[in-house]
């Protein structure tokens, strides 16, 4: 199956300014991708060269198989941009209908329904929506059309927690149907519940791109075991992967490296109470990642 | 594309059309009252105009006959300016305005051929400036019967139809330098100093010698030299300003497919 993005040695230089350089990315079919980085990183122009919105100073990239030029592709993408613009005294809703006929047709029915569902008001006029709602009218434009791939920048700015919640519900659905999205953030925190993998760019370059299954795998864990008796330091000495271990009496704390499989089974000949294992902290790795480029 | 631009331009449409139909009713109206006192008009009394004045309003010869009223009021300088200032306004509303607060970003993800929302943006403000000419035009003629001016309707079509070319011009030249450069108060500072300088040269400097070759350039030549009220249409001269947009929309079309926008 041809890649939804294959960009290969794309750069974007704004006169001296970098604003990209040397991206070799591949987005597979099906896939959610977070895309992550600080401010100016390259996200935003990363996302622009994908829709042909600017031209790259070096590199190539197509999108669903076609040359960004194309226009007649972007029927076939979402997009939602990072800063949206809606102005006017146009009413959403009008302007939504408008945007389903050049994308080739949507129909009424399909906007209320996500109108309702993110809880839009779409009888107010595009200048007089608060930030919240024009971040939802952009939302309902991004999906209304069910592209095949989702370009969604930042999107969860502006939207309170219950509708982030809902959000990444459909983010969830895209995926299910097998389709593809791309969503970028600052914040790991933000993307890594939805995404497949997670791409960090940092001063105009990819500096890693991890599988994110496999980063929880490898992410440290605190973990905490309470027994019903005292139990001996020896037995939980030298496993594989456990730092920091502390014996006191019937509890016993200490952080794991990677998978949690021996420390279990130690455990298990005991008669163990009650356990708590921290959710492994991404961020800290992402972090990490940060600082070396830096 | 074409209907969503109207949809954009339809409330400064009705308002330009509203006011330059009130200026052209009260203007032309008051002529009926001014003949029927002649000092008003008179050579002695228009003599006491500063001669500035005067060049700039075209020399105003003729002030007291219909035709020379009607285009020193009306046709040598504030209409074509309203004209002007309101293609101006539609003009940069078709690319630098939205690409200025933000709005052409999505715009131009849509699956339309870049070129081709270009084309639908100089289509739409062609046929805004075709419906303010109309109307206006039938302003003017409406008072010109009810006062009976006897200026033919001819000559004011001809003359009007020289206002929508000198606007279509002016209109354009706005839109290709938002569509070059995405910038609204560069375009437009294009248009002021070429719309201000091309009706000098063609006034207050149409005998200096050292300016007076700059006419060529300029499209008040094309408008006002023909002298359509006077003589019908000057159709070499309506040519020129009508290929001149033309070639600026095309330039507007190939300039907007090859640069980055928003940056």
């Amino acid at each position: 199956m041809t890649a939804v993005v294959e960009a290969e040695g794309l750069t974007k230089y704004y006169g001296e300014r970098r604003g990209l350089e040397d991206l070799t990315l591949d987005i597979r079919p099906g896939e959610v991708f977070g895309y992550l980085g600080p401010n100016g990183a390259g996200k935003t122009t990363t996302i622009r060269l994908l829709l042909d919105v600017i031209r790259p100073t070096r590199g190539s990239v197509r999108v669903l198989g076609a040359d960004s030029r194309e226009h007649g592709v972007r029927s076939r993408i979402g997009y939602l941009p990072g800063e949206l613009v809606l102005e006017g005294r146009e009413k959403a809703r009008d302007y939504l209908r408008f945007l389903g006929r050049i994308r080739g047709g949507v129909p009424s029915a399909r906007i209320e329904e996500l109108a309702e569902r993110l809880d839009a008001d779409l009888s107010v006029q595009m200048r007089k929506l608060s930030k919240g709602n024009k971040q939802k009218v952009g939302l309902v434009q991004a999906f209304m059309h069910e592209p095949e791939f989702l370009i969604l920048d930042e999107p969860t700015s502006g939207l309170d927690p219950l509708l982030q919640r809902e959000f990444l519900a459909m983010v969830r659905e895209v995926r299910r149907s097998g389709r593809t999205v791309l969503m970028s953030s600052h914040v790991l925190a933000e993307v890594e519940q939805v995404s497949d993998r997670v791409g960090i760019v940092r001063e105009g370059r990819l500096v890693a791109v991890e599988n994110v299954a496999a980063l929880r795998e490898k992410a440290v864990r605190r973990v905490e075991f309470h027994f019903d008796a005292p139990v001996p330091p020896e037995a939980f000495a030298a496993l594989p992967g456990v730092r920091d271990l502390k014996v006191e009496g019937a509890a016993l704390s200490c952080t794991i490296d990677g998978r949690p499989d021996a420390l279990i089974k130690a455990a298990a000949r005991f008669t163990v109470v009650h356990m708590v294992s921290a959710e492994p902290d991404l961020e800290e790795i992402f972090l990490t990642y940060y600082s070396e480029v830096s | 594309m074409i209907t969503k631009t109207l949809g954009e331009y339809r409330r400064a449409l009705i308002g330009w059309t509203v006011g330059i139909s009130l200026f052209l009713t009260m203007y032309i109206s008051i002529y009926g009252s001014m003949r029927e006192d002649p000092e008003t008009l008179s050579k002695q009394a228009l003599a006491k105009a500063p001669g500035a004045l005067r060049d700039i309003l075209g020399g105003m010869e003729d002030i007291a006959t219909a035709t020379g009223y009607l285009q020193t009021v009306v046709y040598q300088l504030l209409v074509p300016l309203m004209f002007i200032v309101c293609a101006m306004i539609l003009g940069n509303r078709a690319i630098a305005q939205p690409e200025e607060s933000g709005t052409l970003e999505l715009t131009v993800t849509l699956p339309i051929d870049r070129k081709r929302l270009v084309l639908d943006r100089f289509v739409g403000l062609l046929i805004a400036l075709l419906t303010i000419t109309a109307i206006t035009f039938l302003v003017v003629v409406g008072v010109a019967r009810s006062i009976d001016l006897g200026v033919g309707v001819d000559r004011i079509l001809a003359a009007h139809t020289g206002v929508f070319l000198l606007a279509l011009f002016f209109g354009t030249l706005t839109l290709t330098v938002g569509a070059m450069t995405g910038r609204k108060a560069l375009a437009m500072t294009v248009v002021g100093v070429w719309g201000i300088a091309g009706y000098m040269v063609i006034t207050v400097g149409r005998n200096v010698d050292a300016i007076s070759w700059l006419k060529w350039v300029s499209p008040f030549h094309y408008y006002a030299e023909g002298r359509p009220l006077y003589q019908g249409f000057p159709l070499g001269d309506y040519l020129v300003l009508a290929g001149a947009a033309a070639v600026l929309a095309l330039t507007a079309v190939l300039a907007f497919d090859r640069r980055d926008v928003g940056v």
